[in-house]
């Protein structure tokens, strides 16, 4: 067996199922019997880690179902999205794609439930948790609520930049439509998932800008 | 016959003064109206003299020291001063704002602070920083202008409204943020230039560099150069127009597309064989031109795509 025909057994070897032929290689590459130990200490380290720091179940099953909803990932329901292990190679060269999107995703959720707009919870020292245990709420109606929040919030800091904000949150709100219709209607146009995140990056930046410091 | 010749004269001189009379009266308050009003622009002039207010502030920094300076109201303008001395000039519209400023080691923040009853007229601030040309500057103000010029270090600059202009770059990243606010890049060489705009136009004169990103929802984006020698340039647009004027010994490997609105193009190009998106003649095209040094990505939605011949 070479080194090569080995590492493709390797995701089998690491789930501790082993051929003879297999182990003769292991036991005579020094190489080989490294890299498996070394992946063997970063997977315990993980899980030690995924114990201590992973959120709650809900949170992976929101994001990867907004995701879905978005048309970013299709395929079958996984337990875990984010836990890819090296045979889950089904997103090829765009896989980079999900924990883009989910950072903006996440991003946009911060924003949104930061507590902001309630001054008596500005002056709460208690740890705030992000609300994203929820059922997502449906694109549009979500989309009109929190708009409505960053215009109030606007409108309360800086009334002259209000119809400013009006105008371009319709752009955006408009260029997130003809993205998401472009994904829908040609799922594996590349370009037109990075429309998708162009558009949501254009109203994570929005929402950044009316709610950070530049504002009075 | 006299008498009456005479009445009627009489009314007539009567009704002639009484004319002259309204009009002397009408002149001298016209002239009491006028010598009033500037009187009082006189006053409000002297009392603005009065309540703006002009600050220095210096700090002496090392190499590569980190500057930002937060302006709700009023222009921002960054230029490089002589060694390594951060000046900051500030000229404050009304006592209802003042300037907090702090040094950190490298690191100086400078703000404007808004007190009780602050508007965009007396909270306005106009300031002008001088910084050591390697050092970086993070610039925020809601109306601007925002404008840096001559710098070598990183630029990052944000502003709702504000215009923002940036001049003669060099090795450096300069980012851009605004909402409606038009942005100007001229002369920025080996730049890593990165700009969002939701509405406001872009446009890029001689800028090149090894990553050249503009975004924007509706505004236009305008280039004018030759895309450097080796760089990634992405230039992308939902409902605005596209215009990227370039020489004829231009070196890129470009893809355009419109899904809804038109591409033209100047160039005779080699096509390429495999795109991440079906070609469609009219909505979008791929080649290459010369050596295809430089990677270029035109993109809109709904606008126009031009790429020009200089």
């Amino acid at each position: 067996m070479t080194c090569a025909e080995f590492q493709q057994e390797l995701p089998d070897v690491l789930e501790g199922v082993s051929s003879a032929e297999v182990e003769a290689h292991l036991s005579s590459c020094s190489l080989c019997s490294e890299l498996v130990s070394d992946l063997k200490a970063i997977s315990e380290q993980a899980s030690e880690l995924r114990a201590s720091e992973e959120p709650d179940p809900r949170v992976w099953q929101n994001i990867e179902a907004v995701l879905r909803q978005e048309g970013l990932i299709r395929g079958p329901q996984s337990e875990r999205l984010f836990l890819v292990t090296p045979s889950r190679r089904r997103w090829g060269p765009a896989s980079w794609l999900v924990p883009a999107a989910a950072a903006i995703l996440v991003g946009l959720v911060v924003f949104l439930n930061r507590p902001v707009f309630n001054p008596a919870a500005q002056k709460s020292t208690q740890p705030t948790r992000v609300a994203v245990s929820t059922p997502p709420k449906a694109a549009g109606a979500a989309d009109s609520e929190d708009d409505q929040q960053v215009l109030s919030e606007v409108e309360k800091r800086a009334p002259l930049m209000k119809s400013v904000y009006e105008d371009d949150l319709k752009n955006v709100n408009s260029y997130i439509r003809d993205a998401q219709n472009s994904v829908d209607q040609n799922p594996d146009d590349g370009e037109a998932r990075q429309y998708l995140l162009e558009a949501y990056e254009q109203k994570a930046m929005l929402y950044e800008m009316a709610l950070d410091g530049s504002l009075p | 016959m006299v008498l009456c010749h005479n009445v009627r004269h009489w009314e007539l001189r009567e009704v002639c003064r009484r004319q002259m009379e309204e009009s002397l009266f009408m002149g001298s308050m016209q002239r009491a109206v006028r010598a009033g009003l500037i009187f009082l622009f006189l006053v409000c002039v002297a009392i603005a003299a009065i309540a703006e207010t002009k600050k220095e502030y210096r700090f002496t920094v090392g190499p590569k020291a980190s500057i930002s300076v937060l302006n709700q109201y009023g222009p921002v303008t960054a230029k490089p001063s002589a060694g390594n001395q951060v000046v900051v000039t500030a000229i404050l519209r009304s006592d209802k704002v003042e300037v907090d400023h702090d040094q950190s080691g490298n690191r100086i923040g400078i703000k404007s602070h808004l007190l009780a009853g602050a508007n965009a007229e007396n909270g306005r601030v106009d300031y002008e920083v001088l910084i050591p040309a390697d050092a970086s500057i993070t610039m925020h103000s809601l109306t601007g202008p925002l404008r840096a010029e001559k710098l070598g270090g990183d630029v990052t600059l944000e502003g709702a409204g504000a215009l923002v202009d940036v001049r003669e770059i060099s090795n450096a990243h300069v980012h851009v943020k605004t909402m409606n606010g038009p942005v100007k890049l001229t002369n920025i060489q080996q730049g890593h230039v990165e700009i969002s705009s939701v509405s406001g136009d872009v446009t890029l004169s001689s800028v090149s560099g090894p990553l050249v990103q503009v975004s924007s929802t509706s505004g236009k984006i305008h280039y004018d150069g030759d895309f450097g020698s080796g760089g990634e340039y992405s230039l992308i647009s939902h409902t605005g127009d596209i215009d990227a004027t370039i020489p004829t010994d231009a070196s890129v490997d470009v893809t355009a597309r419109s899904v809804r609105g038109q591409v033209e193009n100047d160039f005779p190009f080699q096509p390429k064989k495999h795109t991440t998106f079906p070609v469609v003649a009219g909505s979008s095209f791929a080649g290459t031109i010369g050596k295809a040094a430089s990677s270029v990505v035109l993109r809109t939605f709904s606008g126009k795509i031009r790429l020009k011949k200089r």
